[in-house]
């Protein structure tokens, strides 16, 4: 093959030579005539070199070229297969919130159901009559719903059209319109939280060729590409169309490139108009068209085009579009919506629908004409949807207060996930947020910490660094993480201080001294502490501790010892009950970080993180069954299966009694303590909690519990610093604020009082018990066989402890006294 | 000796009279047990949402669609945390189909919230049936006898076995 070609060459090179030699005779012979006979030959010969080398240089620069060309072609198909053989699309995974469930007696403003639907993309219409999906009619009493489909393996929910009753700020009914039959719940689609971008912060959801409305490709196609059935990736009719018409305007007015080209450019070069570009770009164009088939290529189109941005988020493909622009799913398509979408490929921001409506329609209506034209849509689908007004989705900012819960999540989840892997996997994470919930906290502390620094001197920024703060909520039962935030602000600092930090616990940790010492029988709520000078002797001298007010109080009922937070008190309890006890107590309570085995551990000489004293207080909520941290339900996978779940779990770790009664302990702190200020609020309903200050007033702590929440908060300086205010004045109004947002001031049910606690009377200054005749009482819980030996007034027995833990002692003395033996 | 007779004389009066105040007798031996759809209508606003949950989970569990029920009942510990009908369901559910330990833990907290009402509502004998379930399953000793209490104490238990439509 290569010596015929060569063969070829050389009979052609001396076809030209002979042509060469046959013109130059006459100039020769007129050479020869003007007398120079000695120039001739050299002539020829520079004449015969410059050919030789001019052609050789050409058949070199042919043969390089050639390679050249054929070589950038085997890389481009290399680039082109690599990718549509790998793979196609990178899809930030999601996550999603909680989903809000709506029932009979929901206070539908407290949980801002108009605000909800409004985010979710529903939009409103005029009438409950027709209502089309992803929309709802609001008149006074009533609010008809058409909700949308919910996909998920184990809790899918079809569409749905119901109509709530709505009886002042309460639904008082829900029917379902179809069947009219009433609805117990109706729960609506979960919110997007966030999600976690790689480097090019695109968003898309992808989507079948099959699941796309034909009207959306007729749409696209009329006007990106009409003959995308028909050209092999590049239409020379469409060029020649482009370029007489940039001709005639004098630079560069229509565009001649395929869906296929776009989709080249897209996927593998820079927008940039160059020659080389565009040669790249056909190039890949003709090698797509020849490997693939047109819906492969028309899908891949589908996925990646650029259709607007949503702040510093692209959205991509007509999935995500179709929820950015419309609030529902692509299947859910209208013509005159798929009509806009189609519009929008040519400039998405520049005829963005938000901000220019009417070029937005102008463009949508020249589609629509175009379809129509081209025969892809009938004249009365045509007059039809050219009528129907640009209605959008309002646009819903991804909220950026659920970053920090993002991060936690993602630690949470096992390290198979990491940042390539979220990024790129298009997984849908359905978490355990709360959104609700989550801007409360985030408000409150927020808002919080900028009216302190205001309204104090000495919490003022210093050096750039400003207060911060953190909150977690949790559900006690479940250990759902329901709100977290980390920081004042997570563009400015990304360490979230509820998870990451650890803090000088303070007077939050005394509760589990308290607990301790319930739990091994030290003591009981009836039982007085001395709060006197204390030595305890120490590894190098002794230690002394002090109260925050300098003064020792004596002796003191145990709960007034906790509800006014003495640190002597505490830590002559921790001594009685032994370090290590104390140490095993917040081990079972969940506790993780180091606790150094020290007597000042009793006061809380322990760096711990807010997250954790959350959950050993949640314990205690919960009864003494510590539950499990709770970020996330399921990881599902695009194609639609679970890949990951985290159940509720829990373990009971401390007697049902004995939680009780820290609890009962805990309750007091509020409606009597150091947390009253609560109560001042106006707060109503079970509430338990305890401030905490570390030393040096660096650390200010509060962690407030109700039967169905528990909320830690901790405020301070990232450096720590003294910040001249106890936790009640820091910590708490952060706490008061969520609070009072997310139950109104009113707290629902109780904490559950176990049989095996008591609740008698007794004369509270000797703990006995008060029966007919004791001058003064109150009352107060026991676990059953620990209840007072001794009576006010004297039975004349001297007093005893129920060692064996019956309670036949107390009725042996109750019956003694009631039937008179001596 | 005088003691004790006065002790028992009172001990009796009080009984009577507390069974005859509260007219909740517990349930008799081999009667009915507790069955969630008597529980519907009953409670606040969220208590009646979150037991209609129950239902709802107990309803596809009938089916074989374990992984949905257990979704309704976790819908249902959220609505209400403290309804111990969403904790024996899901006891129920990791009893016969999932983790026995869960099982116990879930258990632990049914009976936690179920508190004193356990045995006016007739739980007692769902609580002991599915307790001995989750330990036979263990292999840890007691079980029989315990799921031999359950048949005792309510006809529903029977066959040893708790099945959703009897709890529902």
């Amino acid at each position: 093959m290569g010596g015929a070609v060569a063969t070829q060459r050389n009979r052609s090179a001396g076809r030209r030579r002979t042509a060469r030699r046959g013109r130059a005779s006459p100039g020769s012979r007129g050479a020869k005539g003007r007398g120079g006979r000695r120039g001739t030959p050299r002539r020829r010969s520079i004449a015969r070199s410059f050919w030789r080398v001019t052609g050789l240089l050409l058949f070199g620069l042919g043969v390089v070229g050639g390679f050249v060309t054929a070589r950038l072609v085997v890389q481009m198909d290399a680039i082109v297969t690599e990718r549509f053989e790998g793979r196609l699309f990178r899809v930030p995974s999601k996550v999603l919130s909680a989903p809000t469930i709506l029932y009979p007696g929901l206070d539908w403003k407290q949980i801002d159901l108009r605000g909800t639907l409004r985010r979710l993309g529903y939009r409103e219409a005029p009438s409950a009559q027709g209502l089309a999906l992803g929309r709802y009619a609001w008149r006074p009493g009533r609010l008809t719903l058409h909700r949308r489909p919910f996909d998920h393996p184990s809790r899918a929910e079809p569409a749905r059209l119901i109509s709530l009753r709505l009886e002042g700020g309460i639904i008082s009914e829900i029917r379902d319109v179809q069947t009219r039959r009433e609805v117990g719940a109706v729960l609506l689609e979960p919110e997007l939280v966030g999600s976690y971008y790689g480097p090019d912060h695109e968003q898309r959801e992808l989507v079948k060729l099959a699941d796309v409305p034909p009207h959306l490709i007729a749409a696209i196609l009329s006007v990106e590409d009409q003959r995308f059935r028909e050209h092999g990736g590049i239409d020379w009719r469409r060029i020649g169309g482009a370029l007489l018409a940039n001709l005639r305007a004098g630079g560069i007015a229509q565009g001649g490139s395929t869906l296929t080209q776009q989709l080249a450019k897209n996927f593998f070069l820079t927008p940039e108009r160059k020659l080389w570009r565009k040669i790249q770009e056909a190039t890949m164009a003709v090698i797509m068209e020849a490997r693939y088939d047109k819906d492969l290529i028309l899908e891949a189109y589908l996925n990646e085009i650029y259709m607007g941005q949503r702040g510093g988020t692209a959205i991509h493909g007509v999935g995500e579009a179709a929820h950015f622009y419309f609030g529902h799913g692509v299947r859910d398509l209208a013509v005159h919506e798929s009509a806009l979408l189609a519009a929008l490929i040519q400039s998405p921001n520049a005829l963005s629908p938000h901000r220019q409506p009417d070029r937005a329609r102008k463009r949508r209506d020249l589609v629509l004409q175009l379809m129509r034209e081209q025969g892809r849509i009938g004249e009365g689908a045509y007059q039809r949807a050219v009528a129907k007004p640009l209605r959008v989705a309002a646009v819903t900012p991804e909220p950026r207060e659920g970053r920090y819960f993002l991060d936690a999540l993602q630690r949470q989840l096992p390290e198979f996930y990491d940042t390539a892997t979220l990024s790129t996997e298009g997984l849908q994470i359905y978490s355990t947020l709360d959104l609700r919930l989550q801007r409360a906290a985030s408000a409150a502390l927020t808002q919080e910490l900028g009216r302190l620094e205001k309204a104090h001197a000495s919490l003022a920024p210093q050096g750039g660094e400003q207060l911060q703060g953190c909150i977690v909520a949790l559900r006690p039962q479940t250990g759902e993480v329901l709100a977290l935030v980390g920081g004042r602000s997570y563009a400015k600092s990304q360490f979230d201080r509820c998870t990451q930090a650890r803090r000088p616990a303070g007077s939050v940790f005394k509760p589990f001294v308290y607990l301790a010492a319930l739990e091994s029988g030290v003591l009981t709520l009836g039982d007085w502490i001395d709060d006197a000078p204390l030595e305890v002797a120490v590894p190098g001298g002794s230690w002394k501790p002090r109260n925050f007010d300098r003064k020792f109080h004596g002796r003191v009922p145990a709960r007034t010892a906790l509800e006014k937070s003495y640190n002597v008190a505490a830590a002559r309890l921790g001594q009685r009950v032994g370090i290590d006890r104390v140490v095993k107590t917040a081990r079972a309570l969940g506790i993780r970080s180091p606790l150094p085995r020290v007597p000042s551990l009793a006061i809380g000489a322990a760096d711990l993180s807010p997250l954790e004293v959350a959950r050993a207080y949640a314990t205690l909520a919960n009864g003494g069954i510590r539950p499990r941290i709770r970020t996330f339900e399921d990881v599902v996978e695009p194609a639609g299966g679970t890949v990951e779940r985290q159940p509720i779990g829990f373990d009971r770790v401390i007697d049902a009694g004995t939680a009780y009664l820290a609890t009962s302990l805990l309750q007091g702190v509020v409606d009597r303590g150091t947390a009253a200020s609560i109560r001042r609020r106006g707060f109503t309903g079970a509430i338990a909690g305890k401030t905490g200050t570390s030393n040096d007033y660096k650390d200010a702590w509060f962690v407030g519990f109700t039967p169905e929440l528990v909320v830690a908060v901790w405020v301070g300086f990232d450096t720590p610093r003294n910040l001249r205010l106890a936790s009640s004045s820091l910590a708490l109004p952060v706490w008061a604020r969520f609070m009072k947002e997310v139950t109104g001031g009113h707290v629902r049910g109780d904490f559950l009082r176990p049989p095996e606690v008591v609740e008698l009377e007794i004369e509270p200054e000797t703990g006995a018990l008060a029966l007919a005749g004791c001058p003064e009482r109150r009352r107060e819980f026991y676990l059953r066989g620990t209840e007072p030996a001794q009576t006010c007034p004297e039975w004349g027995r001297p007093p005893r402890r129920d060692g064996d833990g019956g309670s036949g002692g107390f009725f042996d003395r109750f019956f003694d006294g009631l039937f008179g033996e001596p | 000796m005088r003691h004790l007779l006065a002790a028992t004389t009172a001990v009796l009066c009080l009984a009577t009279a507390g069974c005859a105040l509260s007219g909740a007798a517990p349930p008799r031996a081999g009667g009915p047990a507790l069955r969630v759809s008597e529980w519907v209508e009953r409670g606040d606003a969220q208590r009646r949402a979150s037991t209609r949950m129950v239902l709802q989970g107990l309803d596809v569990s009938e089916y074989g669609r374990e992984a949905e029920a257990v979704a309704g009942f976790e819908r249902a510990i959220q609505v209400d945390p403290s309804n111990p009908l969403a904790y024996l369901a899901y006891a129920r559910h990791e009893a016969f189909h999932g983790d026995p330990r869960r099982a116990l833990a879930f258990l632990d907290k049914a009976e936690a919230t179920f508190g004193r009402s356990a045995q006016g509502m007739g739980a007692e004998p769902h609580l002991l049936g599915i307790r001995g379930v989750a330990m036979k399953r263990l292999r840890r000793a007691g079980g029989d006898a315990l799921v031999d209490d359950a048949r005792r104490e309510a006809t529903v238990w029977s066959d040893g076995r708790l099945d959703a439509a009897e709890l529902r």
